[in-house]
């Protein structure tokens, strides 16, 4: 690595081996007014680690939370309530340069390729913008760096790096967005859906950047996506949201194998594989209640098949099922079965 | 083997359904004029589609799948130039005028789009536009045609369908506003619907709820189904014959078991080997691909996948493979395809591992992680 | 209704597997013209000449004086010997009073466009990216400023300053800088949404140098093409507010003055009014034309 970037700025200490996790959440609650019709309740009380090197996927349909987790972990907007610890910092209770100098250590990738570049910009300038925000270098360092980056990330400097993001291919422009996430060589790397709007084909390579990156640079992510079959090739761990809460964590092959929340195993029943031949109907009906009005006790209770009396009355508080596996649910799935 | 000479009728596949194809494509290859040059959108199209058969026509974008479907139903802009043969029920449909057109969309052939949030109209209450594409196929007087609506609603399983009708668009979910799509889709009792990726703006449990709503609607209204889409694993489990398409032209086509357990193209091989699966550990190999996607406007000659192809010789960038059947009902247009002991992906030998007793946490993990 | 919390749609496999998005075109004539570029050569060559005739012709001096005429030369008709287009009624030459009536005309759309951008441009941007009280003060007052009927308002400001060419650009801004103030504002709120403005943020740029360095580029194009069919609509004014008497007075060569003196003379001398029309027509035209050129291929941010 380039020997301007020994000297951190930000003086975080770094996490020791199997010692205090990189990122803490703890019951982070966001809501949203909409004028005139009420209280959107995004996100209530989500708490999940992740731990140096670790790759944790966060999982969910549309109106689960996990975007406004993303966005409420990046304090932008801050959360009503709860913690984001990073590095032992609390984040929500840091302002300005303060802030600024610990969020350098956690970089994004979003989902949008074209969106999340600069139209205008060369792939040049355009990952050596962190260097420049952070006043990292001067010119011609930075300029060696993003060539540096673009080489990572499997892009030609002298070709791509003059082009604009009209000139490059959706899956070349996600590699521009994740050189430039790497720039300030953070800890943490939050993927929000980065592969959903890409081409079968692009994507794959685009998941085999992630495997190589993260083994090279001892990168931790937070992988948040819709599609299941991608969370599980990228991550350890894997969290399940359902309307703002989290269902059940585990680690990825435990919970894909043996899913514990009838969420979880709905989910997965879903999903089409490539297996010849006529599936088994869809194992969930209707449609996915309103965030403005959730049910009361248990989310996921009225579209559940094993929701009882008590799935209404009392909200599930996570429980340790197996080592590092939690559920959320108070008649959670006992016999193991294996999900299709 | 000869290049470019067209695959004879005879040889073209047959619906799992009655005798006489609903659906067939002949050579069907549409141009479009762009400012760097002509684009070979589609190039040289034959398939058919029985009477009740699912016919699932895969892809990535580019590949020519929306194209081609759009001039089956006669959509395509008129920059675009079409040439070949459409037949719907033995009459020919490609080159008729737009009035003509007019009376066979809706009442012989319907397309559900892809985002039903563009496809309605914002302005307009969700039952009259069903009521409207009601009337517009037979002439029901408004009342008449308000009370179908009602029950079309209902039988697309839309929830509260008296009440649904008096509401606008951004009032309804995703798999809501699919649901009065494929309502406004049925109107006219087509013999054919299109379903152009149909499901993939949707989440996966909606989208199993709309594939068994499509599915049971075939059955029942006795229809010819195209599914178009990107995902494999929908086209696996919901169609009986799959087509794969690559820079405009078919280049596999079979019954959905065939192509699965003995794929023969290398492209279809790549494409099944790149998609990450359940039944596979976390952190599994995924195939290296270059992307270099194939320019539509200046055609090289032989193969259009050659130079991605893992298994490309020399013959493969000289001449161009032609679709024809190799094996029973199984279509592929290559010069060394896949070998059929090595065709089954990956799935077989690794579903033992993936079975309940094996799952060991943080095993498999701490090796990726050194 | 279902209300989901803002969550972005998802949707696979959408972007186009090729480096440049192939987009259907609308009609044939249209690519024909777009991939010679002639729709932008045609009116661009077309303005370029006006410019060298009426900025750089005059320099050269074979453009005989605008206001002084010969009064022995009154009222000729077009293609005379010495005048191409013929003199009007105190035997002034038409070509010089239409080449130095066309800088008037060409000025004034300029100088006015300039101010608005400027000063629209920044108070626009300002008023956009911060929000707040700042924005709602400043739209109220730009709301009041743009509910005067315009061509009215602008007669009385220019009659009040006085004639002369200042005052009708002072008089045209007064509704050019409200009108680029809107467009600036409306396309800086629609920026700072933008996830790569975020992105910006999350590479710790300032609040100023989001606005330099990633605002500002992207809303000047945008005032820039809606400028050229601007400037068309100041010409137009201009000869208005001219043609009414209002305008720059009768010291300098004016297309609108010149129909205003030619008018009743329609009849039997139709040329002094229609060769300052057909010059205006053209003109107008060309920037629109130009306009549109342009918006099709930079317009889209």
């Amino acid at each position: 690595m380039s020997a301007m970037l020994a000297t951190d700025p930000g003086g975080v200490p770094a996490a020791g081996e199997g010692g205090e996790p990189l990122l803490r959440v703890r019951d982070v609650v966001q809501e949203f007014q909409l004028p005139g019709r009420g209280t959107v309740h995004a996100c209530s009380g989500v708490s999940l680690d992740v731990r140096e090197g670790e790759a944790l996927g966060v999982v969910g349909e549309s109106g689960s939370g996990k975007s406004t987790l993303v966005r409420s972990i990046l304090q932008s907007p801050r959360p009503k309530s709860g913690q984001v610890l990073f590095l032992g910092q609390d984040l929500t209770r840091l302002r300005g340069k303060e802030l600024l100098a610990t969020r350098r250590h956690v970089q994004t990738v979003y989902q949008d390729p074209f969106g999340s570049l600069e139209p205008r910009w060369k792939a040049l300038d355009i990952v050596a913008e962190p260097l420049v925000g952070y006043g990292v270098g001067d010119r011609r360092s930075r300029r060696a760096r993003a060539a540096e980056l673009l080489e990572m990330v499997g892009l030609d400097p002298a070709v791509h790096g003059r082009r604009r993001p009209a000139q490059l291919s959706g899956g070349q422009c996600q590699r521009v967005a994740i050189a430039r996430a790497l720039a300030l060589q953070p800890k943490l790397l939050i993927l929000d859906e980065a592969v959903s709007s890409l081409d079968v084909l692009s994507q794959s390579q685009v998941l085999i950047l992630f495997e190589r990156l993260r083994t090279e640079l001892g990168l931790a992510y937070l992988f948040v996506a819709h599609d299941l079959a991608v969370v599980k090739q990228v991550s350890d761990r894997v969290a399940v949201m359902y309307l703002g809460k989290l269902c059940e964590v585990g680690p990825a092959q435990e919970l894909y194998a043996a899913p514990r929340h009838p969420y979880t195993s709905a989910l997965l029943a879903s999903v089409p594989s490539p297996v010849p031949g006529r599936r088994a109907r869809a194992p969930i009906t209707g449609e996915v209640p309103s965030a403005l009005d959730p049910p009361s006790g248990c989310r996921f209770r009225t579209r559940c098949p094993r929701a009882r009396d008590l799935c209404a009355v009392e909200a599930p508080r996570p429980r340790t099922v197996n080592q590092g596996h939690t559920v959320a649910c108070h008649f959670p799935i006992d016999q193991p079965e294996a999900a299709t | 083997m000869t290049a470019t000479t067209p695959a004879p009728k005879g040889t073209q596949p047959e619906g799992a359904g009655e005798g006489a194809a609903l659906l067939e494509v002949g050579d069907l290859s549409v141009t479009f004029a762009t400012d760097r040059g002509t684009a070979r959108v589609v190039h040289q199209l034959s398939y058919s589609v029985g009477h009740a058969e699912t016919l699932a026509i895969v892809g990535e974008s580019g590949s020519g799948k929306t194209v081609s479907s759009r001039a089956v139903m006669g959509l395509l802009p008129p920059a675009a130039k079409v040439t070949g043969s459409i037949k719907l029920n033995g009459l020919e449909l490609a080159g008729l005028p737009e009035h003509e057109m007019r009376r066979h969309r809706g009442r012989d052939v319907a397309m559900v789009f892809q985002d039903p949030a563009r496809s309605l109209n914002p302005t307009m209450k969700v039952g009259e536009q069903v009521t409207e594409a009601i009337r517009l196929q037979s002439r029901t007087a408004k009342r008449q045609a308000r009370q179908q609506a009602v029950d079309l609603l209902g039988q697309v399983r839309l929830p509260s369908p008296e009440r649904r009708f008096h509401e606008y668009p951004h009032q309804l979910s995703g798999g809501m506003r699919q649901r009065v799509m494929i309502a406004i889709a049925l109107a006219g009792s087509p013999k054919l619907l299109i379903a152009d990726e149909a499901t993939t703006a949707l989440d996966v449990t909606t989208q199993a709820q709309i594939m068994d709503l499509l599915l049971d609607l075939q059955t029942e209204y006795r229809m010819g189904l195209i599914l178009i889409s990107h995902d494999m694993g929908l086209a696996a489990s919901y169609a009986q014959t799959v087509m794969v398409m690559y820079a405009g032209q078919a280049v596999e086509l079979a019954p959905v078991g065939e192509l699965f357990t003995g794929v023969r193209m290398p492209y279809t091989k790549v494409l099944l080997d790149a998609v990450p699966r359940l039944d596979l550990p976390p952190h599994s190999p995924l195939p290296v691909v270059s992307l270099r996607a194939p320019d539509l406007t200046r055609p090289a000659p032989g193969c259009a996948f050659a130079p991605r192809c893992p298994r490309c010789a020399d013959d493969c960038r000289q001449q161009d493979p032609v679709l024809e059947e190799h094996e029973n009902k199984h279509f592929w247009a290559c010069f060394h395809p896949e070998e059929p002991a090595t065709a089954p992906t990956q799935a077989a030998p690794v579903r033992e591992a993936a079975g309940p007793g094996a799952a060991v946490p943080g095993a498999p993990v701490q090796e990726v992680r050194q | 209704m279902t209300v989901q919390a803002p969550e972005p749609l998802t949707r696979p496999g959408t972007l186009p597997a090729a480096a440049v998005p192939l987009r259907p075109p609308r009609s044939r004539l249209r690519t024909w013209l777009r991939r010679r570029d002639l729709d932008l050569w045609v009116p661009g060559v077309i303005l370029a000449a006006l410019v060298v005739g009426c900025f750089i012709l005059p320099l050269t001096g074979i453009v005989p004086d605008p206001m002084s005429g010969d009064l022995t030369q009154v009222l000729r008709p077009p293609l005379s010997p010495g005048h191409i287009l013929g003199t009007d009624t105190i035997g002034r030459d038409v070509m010089s009073r239409i080449l130095y009536g066309g800088r008037t005309s060409i000025e004034v759309g300029l100088a006015v466009n300039a101010i608005g951008i400027v000063a629209g441009g920044l108070i626009g941007m300002f008023a956009g990216f911060r929000r707040g009280v700042f924005d709602s003060v400043i739209m109220r007052v730009l709301d009041v400023m743009l509910a005067f009927p315009a061509l009215i308002l602008t007669i009385v400001i220019a009659t009040y300053l006085g004639a002369s060419e200042l005052n009708v650009i002072w008089a045209i801004s007064f509704f050019s800088i409200p009108a680029y103030a809107r467009l600036a504002r409306a396309v800086t709120l629609k920026m700072r949404e933008q996830v790569y403005i975020d992105a910006a943020r999350m590479s710790g740029r300032s609040d100023r140098a989001i606005l330099l360095r990633h605002i500002a580029p992207n809303v000047l194009p945008q005032l820039g093409t809606y400028s050229l069919l601007q400037v068309g609509i100041v010409v137009m004014i201009e000869a208005t507010l001219s043609f009414l008497g209002a305008g720059v007075g009768p010291s300098q060569a004016s297309w609108g003055t010149m129909i205003a003196t030619g008018q009743t003379y329609l009849s039997t001398n139709p040329s002094l009014v229609l060769v300052p029309s057909a010059f205006l027509f053209v003109t107008v035209v060309s920037l629109n034309l130009l306009g549109d050129g342009l918006r099709s291929r930079y317009g889209r941010a």
